[in-house]
């Protein structure tokens, strides 16, 4: 318990309390109407999902810049599928899921087989997948896709909890276990931890790569899903704004460039602490350039505190190759 | 990474050597950038004979040189970050910022445009030297906290704008920017021998730039340790190179270059404005990337990124008058950064194995991999 309370996610845990309870008093309580609180969980599943897709290929040491590329891809191609060629809307999902899939699966491929660094195989893949996506939705709004789904997207339990907020709990929770709990995932985040250490010990670094990379994809096909279901039409825009915040949610959270870390918890608090920003931007109708400055100035004043604490924790020296470790892992 | 220090210098004295010689040890069809400048000649060629209107002077070839000239700066920015292992992924909106002070310098303080661009390469250099700081003070990796300044930056500086201006931008322009803009080497005489009228003056900017990064980096002690310290940060540190303050050199020059980037863009576009260097992230690295220069540091090219950005401009001035959509390019330019990249792996595997004795010293080693020993 007290190892809990001095972990970041605790930190994160208050800061968001406090975030909380002071939107709430500085909204007058409307923050605590059924309807606020339906549009603020609204507008986070999608971050938590994309949150969780760049966590779990940082923890295996690797990054990936095609997250909002891969989303907005398998969206379009979910919407397309759907209003142009009038496949059923489970099937629909599910291709547009295992497309994500497949090409997070290849990145994976990809990094191992050609030994390129992940940073550009993942650049490149974002520069394809982006004009795939223009080449399937071109300048128009895809949105004649059953009303069944928009319904979904719009449903909530007893009004205020959106059943794709539930949904992406649900993500959140099978990745933890799976972490946590199984076999690959202990595999995964021990090549994340120690490459050299995870292979004397006759773990595959390789396919733990891929299985990191696979498992991006698949989580972002399920954020393509809710962002189609809750949005009200796909465009070649999507997904174009979610690099920087896929980045944002895990680092606040806690989780290591160099891999190795599982902080799936910490991912989640920490997108709704930028929700969060968001909402007190709307309360106090501020341009919406705020947010960013206030999430980088946050991401920043994060990962300097939290270098502070393992400073006091171990003495090191001053310099002690800050991005060795990194450049290892990112390749 | 863990290359010996030795073996780094040896690279960073051969790296004024001209590349059509390479040197000993190494087989000529093993030199990555010969293959793309071949690469380059004969796409051009190739476009040229497709579409004649690939070679006119004024509509093609000057723009296209702009934008090669403009995008390896930006390469070069990048460039001097990764020398010493590090990226820079604000290289935009460090651009952003340092234009937005021009801007102001213009607007309110009616400077002339030299000055105003002195101003901006100012205003470039402390933001790249504060975003080095805090890497060397707090050892936090380059990424997140370029990363992180990306996103302040974003945030601030349209905020700026709409506080400063009407309709975000800067409208008030120095005499002499315009001129600059369509001026090419025509409108430069010495006696009766006049320039080319294809190659824009503003090619000038990247010359000198390349002329000083090249000059930093092959033959100064400067240039020498950062390549050092990006080689390995701990044998630089035993050797007795203050390590941290070359990092927050390797950011400040980093920035300055953006800025120059950004005032070529611009020049070129003829209005500063908010989302100036908003494209320059993916080119940035695919300049010097293609060109050689390791993601791990401890190598750079300066002639590398020069020929790596005319490769990435040229095809997409090519497409683009094939009638292929702007948007689509993108397809192939991932493409060929990946194929370019694997070929290239494959090269140094081959020139490995047909070289005994010595990996091979101008292409890069292969990148290290996950469980690899360090």
């Amino acid at each position: 318990m007290t190892r809990f309370a001095r972990s970041t996610e605790m930190t994160l845990l208050v800061i968001g309390i406090v975030f909380f309870i002071g939107l709430v008093i500085a909204s007058g309580g409307d923050l605590l109407a059924a309807n606020s609180s339906r549009v603020l969980l609204q507008f986070l599943a999608v971050p938590i999902l994309i949150g969780l897709a760049q966590m779990v290929v940082l923890a295996v040491g690797q990054l990936n810049l095609a997250v909002g590329a891969i989303g907005g891809f398998a969206a379009a191609a979910m919407g397309v599928l759907m209003a142009d060629h009038g496949v059923p809307v489970p099937l629909a999902l599910l291709i547009g899921f295992l497309l994500a899939g497949v090409v997070g699966l290849l990145n994976g491929v990809l990094v191992v087989l050609t030994r390129i660094n992940g940073f550009i195989v993942t650049l490149a893949t974002m520069t394809i997948l982006l004009g795939v996506q223009y080449r399937l939705v071109g300048t128009r709004t895809v949105d004649a896709y059953p009303q069944g789904l928009k319904t979904f997207g719009a449903a909530a339990i007893f009004g205020v909890v959106p059943w794709i907020f539930v949904v992406a709990l649900i993500v959140a929770g099978l990745l933890a276990v799976l972490l946590k709990r199984t076999v690959p995932g202990r595999q995964l985040l021990a090549s994340g931890g120690n490459p050299i250490a995870a292979r004397l010990s006759g773990i595959s670094n390789d396919r733990s790569v891929i299985v990191a990379h696979a498992l991006s994809g698949a989580i972002l096909g399920v954020a393509a899903i809710l962002t189609v279901a809750s949005s009200p039409g796909v465009n070649k825009s999507i997904g174009g704004d979610w690099l920087l915040p896929s980045f944002a949610a895990p680092i606040i959270g806690g989780a290591l460039l160099t891999g190795g870390s599982a902080v799936v918890l910490g991912t989640v608090l920490a997108a709704f602490i930028v929700r969060f920003v968001d909402t007190a931007r709307a309360e106090f109708s501020l341009e919406p350039s705020w947010v960013n400055f206030v999430v980088g100035a946050v991401v920043l004043g994060s990962v300097v505190l939290g270098q502070v604490r393992t400073r006091r924790q171990d003495r090191r020296s001053v310099v002690k190759s800050p991005d060795a470790a990194v450049a290892g892992g990112v390749s | 990474m863990s290359a010996p220090v030795s073996e780094t210098a040896t690279q960073a004295l051969q790296e004024d050597a001209p590349v059509e010689k390479p040197p000993r040890g190494t087989p000529w069809w093993a030199n990555q950038r010969i293959g793309l400048l071949l690469l380059v000649v004969l796409l051009g060629a190739l476009f040229g004979v497709l579409r004649p209107a690939f070679f006119n002077q004024q509509l093609v070839i000057f723009p296209l040189l702009r934008d090669i000239a403009m995008f390896t700066v930006v390469g070069l920015a990048q460039l001097c970050v990764l020398s010493i292992g590090h990226m820079n992924l604000a290289v935009g909106r460090m651009a952003a910022f340092s234009m937005m002070i021009t801007g102001i310098s213009y607007d309110l303080f009616h400077l002339t445009l030299y000055s105003g661009l002195l101003v901006g390469l100012v205003a470039g250099t402390a933001i790249g030297a504060l975003a080095g700081w805090v890497i060397a003070r707090t050892g936090v990796n380059s990424f997140v906290v370029t990363l992180a300044l990306d996103f302040l930056l974003l945030g601030m500086i349209p905020l700026v704008y709409t506080s400063l201006t009407d309709n975000a931008a800067f409208v008030v322009k120095p005499p002499g920017m315009r001129e600059l803009r369509n001026y090419s080497l025509a409108d430069v005489c010495v006696g009766n021998v006049c320039g080319s009228p294809a190659v824009p003056q503003l090619a000038l900017f990247a010359v000198v730039a390349m002329v000083v990064v090249g000059w930093i980096y092959s033959r100064t002690r400067l240039g020498r340790e950062l390549l050092m310290t990006g080689s390995s940060v701990r044998a630089a540190e035993l050797s007795g190179i203050p390590t941290a303050r070359r990092v927050i050199t390797a950011h400040a020059m980093s920035g300055c270059l953006a800025a120059l980037a950004g005032f070529m863009l611009a020049v070129s576009t003829g209005s500063i404005k908010a989302t100036i260097g908003e494209e320059f992230m993916l080119p940035s690295f695919l300049g010097p990337i293609l060109g050689g220069t390791l993601l791990a540091g401890g190598f750079v090219s300066i002639w590398g990124t020069l020929i790596g950005t005319a490769l990435t401009s040229v095809i997409r001035k090519g497409l683009d008058l094939l009638g292929v959509g702007l948007e689509s390019l993108n397809i192939y330019l991932g493409l060929i950064l990946l194929v370019a990249l694997s070929t290239d792996r494959v090269r140094t595997l081959l020139s490995d194995r047909s070289v005994l004795g010595g990996p091979p010293l101008t292409s890069p080693p292969p990148p290290k991999r996950e469980g690899e020993p360090r």
